[in-house]
């Protein structure tokens, strides 16, 4: 029964890894030629990926999105939960459901009003518009996770502080962020990879020349299925991996304080 | 303490307003896009006007077709007709032609207007026409509703459903539900064992185990949904080794069929089943088997009437959080899925880069989020009202 | 340099617009006096001291420090010291950087915050323990960690909100003394939040006896022990006999069963119902025949206290009037059952109008 149990498990997960375990191994082939196990082993296409332009271009603009999302989603998010847990004030959970409602509203609906409402003020195809709409679908990760964190913040301790003589936001800098750092830095990461990762909304946000990697990937899917593509996505799948690593090791941190 | 809700007020304040500049009122507005009816009154103000007056019997006055000839001729030379031309030809095909044949002779039709247009295209001395002019006056109609649910509206007004032939949305729901609902319950009995596995692994394995199930969840569903692309080629890997182990002969099309849509779902879905169950598993200790084992119940009986039971909170997160998810998931279809696999997303998309129609983008758009809003609002009922956890896709 | 420093003048807090958590509180407390808020949990003695850090709003009234009103003050402004129940110490900071934390605030030069830290460490009696976490310290040590901060800048007024109640009791002893010698060494104001009467009754130079948000009394530890302003104060600090009486004369009443002598409260007239209380340790036992309200009473039950016996005695119509019988020497210990004379004397008998 326990046998089979575990069998069973091991198949799922087998079937969960195997096909990023294949785009790996196939990343490296040696020809165009997409077949399993790989004869041989080369790095062509990586070296296409770092050389080709529109690839250079698109991890460029990657990276660029994907640094101002967090720094903004990680600020206006961290500053909301904190206003969130401090005030007393009735109506927090509407609030709240409220700053979170982009993480349950389907992406393609959230793209769609993004698209036409944009255009409407010329934000459409601009950074600061693909910035913005990235920030509104990362930043309810970062008020969940700094929210999560808050919970077992002290709030004598702020109260501490004003006796001792400083005022609200030095409190706020000195006292409350130093203390749930961990909670920042996951809700950052989250949202980073969120920003890497996001690609519904700048399909239909991004101008015709603001190729992100995932839209990269999917233009280049959808031309010619060349095994660029499998290194661009084993690239991404290895930066999930960092992401997934910070994280963890940010929760085991907090779960080490909390012992405590 | 008024100071302290001054203090948090100052530190929500911008994050509320880039919430509601930057999606709130954008999706309201969009919604809004699903009843507007504007392009009519846009283009055509003299002759909304005067067909306004209209009682709707036989046909309009002779001031009706002559503003109606003026002011198209005026807005194809100002070449804003387009929005209107497809607004009428949405409702009924063919006014689109109708509509540019009277813009392009306007300058040459004599009077009475009356005459000379019908002879143009006859649909003009038709009160149906007319009719359907006088009620796209705006300011809104229910016609992008009404035809996203396959039903139209007569010219005297009333709610008729469209012929077989021509229905299209119903099935697309109905498609979108079926293959949502197939992918949860996949996800869900493929979920349960795994996570009441991992639960009662022991240190070191369970965290193994779980890192194995958060990779997938932390990579993105592009690159997943890319990577079923790659290996359910014709010549791709899959075929490759099935053909090895004998059990295919020649390759067979696997891209492009509503199985590869199910396969990339569920692979891309899975973690955000199993994440939910094992947080509620892992808090389920041994000493409630123990306890009911003292009591005398047996293995079956432990596992339905105790593990079961309490384990529930975490299939209903899991599977609302699946549902959810599929419901408005444009990439894995997109990308392994045929045109007679897509669902609603996919839909939404072609409206509104292929067709520009922002009324049926807009109506797709407002039927699935009360599906996803039904689906909340019932999870919220029935864990009551215990926070969703976080998701991604 | 009057000698108020801090003034509440009707002040009033509500929660929730209704009850009156504190209701019209009226208090001078004097500069550099040891002032205690005494009272059962949920009389208004946290809100209080919270109005006068600054962290609640009244609802009305006025606090003035130094004269000039501090309610409309920012509580980073206020320059009063707070020591919390919990401690308080910064977690993600040692424990000199917590001492450092005022003084840094105020932009004091680098080398005296470090001079100033190693003074209140070795204040505290904490010297060399400054690189640890608060973490990595007892309860104790962590407390002294909390008032030495709070009294590093200097403040003229420390406020510390049931600070010892977390500790066991040797602790609290030796902290009480700890307080106590750090008080008169200063000179600070302190006004010192506790439910604890014997801790109020070590610490204070006045103790003002909080119920239902109001003062019941203020005075010295003696005046509010030995003289009880209302039933309340009398019940609330030490145990006392309570008999219902009725006034017989200008010098006698009746109890429910027999008559005593006592001196009435101005305004009881005869006929008038009072309530008589009267402090165990006041008892006699053994009492000579012409001994003042002198009585027999049987011993229904007796309770073996090492340094006293509490014997549960039947009087005055009823069987729960308690004596304490002081052990200075050794000896017999009454048997329950036997009858002991006792005597009240006049002055130990407090008379309320019931
Ligand atoms: N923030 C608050 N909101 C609403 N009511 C409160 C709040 N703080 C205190 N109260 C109420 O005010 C009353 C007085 O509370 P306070 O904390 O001042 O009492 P206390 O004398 O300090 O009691 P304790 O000895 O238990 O600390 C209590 O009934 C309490 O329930
Ligand atoms: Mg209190």
């Amino acid at each position: 029964m326990r046998a089979a149990l575990l069998l069973f498990t091991a198949l799922v997960l087998g079937f969960l890894l195997a096909p990023m375990a294949a785009v790996v191994l196939l990343s490296f082939s040696p020809t165009e030629l997409m077949v399993l196990p790989p004869r041989g082993l080369s790095l062509r296409w990586y070296e296409a990926f770092l050389t080709e332009g529109r690839w250079v271009l698109a991890t460029r603009n990657s990276f660029v999105v994907a640094f101002a999302t967090t720094a903004l989603a990680t600020l206006l998010g961290t500053a909301a939960a904190i206003g969130l847990q401090l005030g007393r004030f009735r109506g927090k959970a509407v609030l709240l459901t409220l700053l979170t409602l982009p993480m349950v509203t389907p992406y393609i609906v959230t793209a769609a009003a993004m698209f036409f409402a944009y255009s409407l003020v010329g934000l459409s195809g601009s950074l600061a518009g693909l910035v913005l709409g990235h920030t509104v679908v990362a930043v309810p990760f970062v008020v969940v996770a700094v929210l999560a964190t808050l919970q077992g913040f002290d709030a004598t301790l702020l109260r501490a502080a004003a006796s001792l003589g400083a005022a609200p936001l030095p409190a706020l800098w000195r006292v409350v962020v130093p203390n749930i750092w961990p909670g920042i830095a996951a809700g950052a990461i989250f949202a980073f990879a969120t920003s890497l990762d996001e690609f519904v909304i700048t399909l239909f946000l991004a101008g015709p020349g603001q190729f992100t990697l995932p839209r990269q990937m999917y233009a280049s899917v959808r031309e010619f299925l060349s095994p660029t593509i499998l290194a661009a996505a084993t690239l991404l799948f290895l930066s999930s991996l960092v992401f997934l690593l910070g994280s963890e090791l940010l929760r085991l941190r907090a779960a080490r304080r909390a012992a405590r | 303490m008024r100071r302290t809700n001054l203090l948090a007020a100052a530190l929500i304040a911008p994050l509320l307003l880039l919430i509601l500049g930057s999606f709130l009122v954008p999706v309201g507005l969009t919604l809004f896009r699903a009843v507007a009816d504007r392009e009519v009154v846009a283009t055509l103000p003299e002759t909304s006007a005067i067909l306004a007056g209209w009682d709707g019997e036989g046909l309009p006055p002779e001031a009706a077709f002559a503003a109606l000839a003026r002011e198209a001729g005026a807005a194809l030379q100002a070449r804003r007709i387009g929005d209107l031309a497809q607004r009428l030809n949405f409702e009924r095909t063919g006014l689109r032609t109708a509509l540019l044949r009277v813009a392009r002779a306007a300058d040459r039709l004599a009077a009475p207007h009356a005459q000379s247009l019908p002879a143009l295209d006859a649909r003009w001395g038709e009160r149906e026409t007319w009719l359907l002019l006088q009620r796209a006056g705006g300011p809104t109609t229910a016609l992008y509703l009404l035809r996203a649910m396959d039903a139209t509206r007569t010219p005297q007004g009333e709610v008729r459903a469209l012929p077989v032939e021509e229905r299209l949305y119903r099935t697309l729901f109905l498609r979108t539900l079926g293959i949502s609902l197939l992918v949860t319950a996949l996800c869900v009995l493929l979920a349960y064992p795994v996570a009441a596995a991992i639960a009662g692994l022991r240190p070191p394995w369970s965290a193994v185990a779980l890192t194995l199930v958060l990779i997938p969840f932390w990579s993105s569903v592009l690159v997943r949904s890319t990577a079923w692309f790659v290996l359910l080629q014709r010549e791709g890997p899959v075929n490759g080794a099935l053909q090895a182990l004998g059990m295919l002969e020649a390759p067979v099309q696997m891209l492009g069929t509503r199985f590869a849509v199910v396969l990339a779902l569920v692979h891309v879905l899975l973690p955000f089943a199993i994440l939910p169950m094992h947080s509620v598993m892992k808090g389920l200790d041994g000493t409630f088997l123990r306890a009911a084992a003292s009591l005398g119940a047996n293995g079956p009986q432990r596992f339905l009437r105790v593990w079961l039971p309490l384990s529930l909170p975490g299939v209903l997160a899991g599977g609302a959080m699946v549902f959810l998810l599929s419901v408005g998931m444009y990439t894995a279809p997109a990308l392994v899925g045929g045109d007679r696999d897509q669902m609603v997303a996919w839909f939404i998309a072609n409206f509104m880069n292929r067709d520009v129609n922002w009324g049926m983008a807009a109506a797709l758009s407002a039927y699935l989020l009360a599906m996803t809003g039904a689906m909340v609002g019932l999870v919220r009922v029935l864990t009551g009202g215990v926070a969703q956890a976080g998701l991604r896709g | 340099m009057t000698a108020t420093l801090v003034r509440f003048d009707g002040v009033s807090k509500s929660y929730d617009g209704r009850t009156r958590v504190v209701a019209e509180l009226d208090l001078e407390i004097r500069r550099g006096e040891f002032l205690t808020l005494l009272g059962p949990s949920g009389s208004g003695k946290t809100t209080t001291l919270m109005m006068l850090a600054g962290f609640e709003d009244p609802t009305a009234g006025s606090i003035t420090l130094e004269g000039a009103r501090i309610d409309t003050v920012p509580p980073h402004r206020r320059n009063i010291g707070v020591v919390f129940q919990n401690y308080a110490l910064f977690p993600h900071l040692s424990v000199a950087e917590n001492l450092a934390f005022p003084l840094s605030i105020r932009r004091v030069p680098r080398a005296e915050i470090g001079r100033r830290v190693a003074a209140a460490l070795s204040m505290v009696r904490l010297p060399g323990l400054g690189g640890r976490r608060p973490q990595q310290l007892s309860g104790g040590q962590q407390q002294r960690v909390a008032l030495a901060r709070a009294l590093i800048f200097n403040p003229p007024l420390v406020l510390l909100d049931e600070p010892l109640g977390a500790l066991d009791k040797q602790l609290r002893e030796e902290l009480q003394a700890e307080i106590r010698r750090i008080h008169a060494e200063l000179g600070v104001t302190m006004v010192y939040v506790t439910h604890d009467q014997s801790e109020a009754l070590t610490l204070s130079d006045r103790i003002a006896v909080f119920d239902q948000g109001r003062i019941q009394q203020l005075g010295t530890a003696q005046a509010v022990y030995e003289t009880p302003a209302n039933p309340f104060v009398a019940g609330f600090i030490g145990e006392n006999n309570r008999l219902p009486a009725t006034v017989l004369d200008a010098t006698r009443l009746r109890l429910a069963e027999g008559s005593m002598l006592a001196t009435l409260p101005h305004g009881l007239q005869a006929g008038a119902a009072a309530l008589v209380s009267i402090r165990p340790e006041r008892v006699l036992l053994e009492a000579a025949e012409a001994a003042p309200n002198a009585a027999a009473a049987r011993v229904e039950e007796v309770v073996y206290l090492g340094d006293h016996c509490r014997l549960r005695m039947a009087w005055a119509g009823r069987t729960d009037f308690f004596a304490k019988l002081p052990r200075q020497q050794a000896g017999q210990v009454p048997q329950a059952g036997t009858t002991l004379r006792i005597a009240i004397p006049e002055a130990a008998i407090i008379v309320f109008p019931a």
